[in-house]
């Protein structure tokens, strides 16, 4: 009778599994290295189709790109790394992408990123030093780094104050009901790694339980998950926000009392990291993708995208716009130096990754 | 061609339509959910009942409880508004009749996640409700709409109400009007008719609309994504976490079809219960 049972699941499946290779779903799974090998003309070959965080690009410049090439952008927006994933993974096709240095390791060990044959870069000797050759992506074959961010406490000045340069800020009682934690799996296990003291991509199943567990101690006190943190601080649903450090200068442009609007690194550690800019295998216009790289490594132009979003650019001629930023607000500073020697996200595979999965739904679910 | 091959003839369109756009989604789900997954998150199909296993942990127990109560009270709340809504437009919407039904759908024309959105500008802390209170002196600060339970039951009225309205709506309108005047004619106070004749002649109607608001509201994301907190964790959230944030569509599609499942029990119960009631009109 099980046996029975069995055979019958067994019939479904290989009926599922026929109407998947028919339907051709499900192929996603690694693209070929020659995939990614493939010549490339900077050459207008379509429009560009566009994914990145949202707020996370000069408007003005994707106008002036559009203008210059006498193509279309058509942007669609993720909210987290794993969202972009998902994306990808289902089978929709980009032509530029910004994955993060924890995830662009995966996306080049699966062949799903183009080679960029730097030649074909008028501006890349623009792009400092150190990313030429970076952990995630030796020899910087496959990504071209685009913002470098910190990872702290964002708060409105006018609403709360007192705060003490510390992880325990996002605990605070006296803001309870008013606190946000980024909705994301490693900010939020990451954040109670470094406010345990342990190190902050561990994958020690005991510490990742303490992390855990603390993440759901907060949950009371909490407004919610997000990453939107310059939407949430705008419209005044926090005044407490676990949040990225430009994002505290795109959203001073964007209210009237900009100087309540304050960021802090903890002292017990932070994230650090940089995201880049990537063409995917599938892409189907690389050679416009090729030439909006290009267009961003411009040092006008990333001095002009890093006074809107308020992160450094790894471009030489870009600094002073950061510099001027930072000389006024040195918390949101950040320097090659931070991210060479500071904590970054890991790439976690296999094991370890459904270890963070399986603790971040349980934080979620409680 | 004989009338009856004719008919089968129609059928294929439909048919075609259901194999491909159901069925085979279905069967890829059900598949999915017996799979593993490769560093990517991608799925590797193979059989893993693991996968069920650990949708049976006892933590997500809360997560489903909290879902079937935040259906429950849309349904009551989408009955209490829509029944009066109905049985007016029936009633006495006249020559506006159709109008008005079409009023009810109207917002429909606009996506559920896009309204959703706009529901979050206006109840922000700061946003266009609380201005309004804090500028005309009502309260000195605002009151806190978002993010809470109420916030997602009210979601989900909004967001199914007129499911309710309109099987009510119909059956409403079908009904013998002579069967009013008759429980009047017999001294019956209009409580006691309502009681006896009116609720008795529509109640397949209430039952339908309960089930076409209970069945999309137990799964729904949007509205504990958007206007819930970190405590308003649904069904849906938990799958959708699965597929978007935890690179995990086996466990996700484990719990699709497990939720898929649990609903199914209602509907056949609903589907016996409007079997029954067609025999006993019919007798």
């Amino acid at each position: 009778m099980l046996n029975e049972k069995i055979d019958r699941r067994d019939l479904l499946l290989a009926g599922a599994g026929l109407a998947l290779a028919g339907c051709g779903v499900g192929n996603s799974g690694g693209g070929s290295k020659k995939e990614t090998e493939k010549v490339v003309k900077a050459k207008v070959d379509g429009d560009l189709v566009y994914f990145n965080w949202s707020e996370y690009l000069d408007p003005a410049l994707i106008k002036k790109f559009e203008k210059q090439y006498g193509v279309k952008v058509r942007q669609s927006n993720f909210d987290s790394m794993s969202s972009m994933m998902a994306k990808l993974r289902s089978g929709n096709r980009y032509d530029v992408i910004f994955p993060d240095q924890s995830f662009a390791p995966k996306l080049i060990a699966a062949n799903q990123l183009l080679k960029i044959d730097k030649s074909k870069l008028k501006n890349y000797d623009n792009v400092w030093k150190f990313f030429h050759d970076p952990a995630y992506d030796p020899g910087a074959e496959h990504t071209v780094p685009y913002g470098l961010y910190a990872t702290g406490v964002i708060w409105n000045e006018d609403k709360i104050s007192g705060m003490k340069g510390s992880w325990a800020d996002l605990f605070r009682t006296d803001a309870k009901g008013k606190i946000y934690m980024l909705d994301d799996f490693q900010e939020c296990l990451g954040m109670a790694n470094l406010r345990h003291g342990f190190d902050l991509s561990t994958v020690d199943p005991d510490e990742i339980e303490q992390s855990k567990q603390m993440l759901i101690d907060q949950k009371p006190l909490l407004r919610g998950y997000s990453t939107d943190d310059i939407q949430n601080m705008i419209n005044g649903n926090a005044w407490i926000h676990h949040g990225w450090n430009g994002d505290v200068v795109n959203l001073r442009n964007q209210v009237k009392n900009p100087e309540s609007y304050r960021f802090e690194k903890c002292k017990e550690g932070i994230p650090v990291g940089s995201d880049t800019m990537a063409i995917p295998a599938n892409a189907e216009h690389p050679g416009t993708a090729l030439l909006f790289i290009d267009f961003m490594l411009d040092p006008e132009n990333a001095s002009q995208n890093v006074a809107y979003f308020g992160y450094p650019m790894a471009v030489t001629g870009a600094e002073a716009a950061f510099a001027k930023i930072a000389k006024d607000d040195p918390a949101v500073a950040i320097t090659v130096d931070d991210v060479k020697n500071g904590q970054q996200f890991a790439n976690l595979t296999g094991k370890d990754k459904a270890l963070w999965d399986r603790a971040w739904t349980e934080v979620k679910a409680a | 061609m004989s009338e009856q091959r004719f008919a089968t003839t129609l059928l294929i369109p439909g048919g075609l339509w259901l194999l491909l756009c159901f069925a085979v989604p279905l069967g890829l789900v059900l598949a999915a959910s017996f799979g593993s997954t490769d560093d990517l998150g991608n799925t590797i199909y193979g059989w893993h009942p693991d996968n069920y296993r650990q949708a049976f942990d006892p933590l997500f127990v809360p997560v489903l409880l909290r879902s079937v109560g935040y259906a429950l009270a849309t349904v009551a709340l989408c009955l209490l508004i829509g029944y009066p809504v109905a049985y007016y437009i029936a009633r006495y919407g006249g020559r506006w009749k159709h109008m008005l039904i079409a009023l009810v759908v109207l917002p429909f024309f606009v996506n559920y996640l896009v309204r959703t959105y706009a529901w979050v500008a206006m109840l922000a802390d700061e946003g266009l409700v609380n201005g309004a209170i804090t500028n005309l002196g009502i309260r000195d600060s605002g009151i806190k709409f978002l993010n809470t339970d109420f916030a997602v039951i009210g979601g989900l009225v909004y967001g199914y109400l007129a499911f309710m309205i309109l099987p009510i709506y119909a059956a409403i309108d079908r009904m013998d009007q002579a069967l009013v005047e008759a429980g009047k004619d017999l001294y019956g106070t209009p409580w006691n008719t309502f009681r006896h004749v009116t609720w008795p002649a529509t109640f397949q109607g209430v039952l339908a609309g309960a089930v076409l608001v209970f069945l999309p509201a137990v799964g729904d994301f949007i509205s504990a994504q958007l206007l819930g907190g970190p405590g308003t964790y649904m069904v849906g959230n938990l799958i959708q976490q699965q597929f978007l944030g935890a690179d995990n569509w086996p466990f996700g599609a484990a719990l699709t079809t497990l939720l898929m499942a649990f609903l199914s029990v209602w509907m056949v119960l609903y589907l016996r219960s409007a079997a029954r009631a067609s025999r006993e009109t019919a007798l």
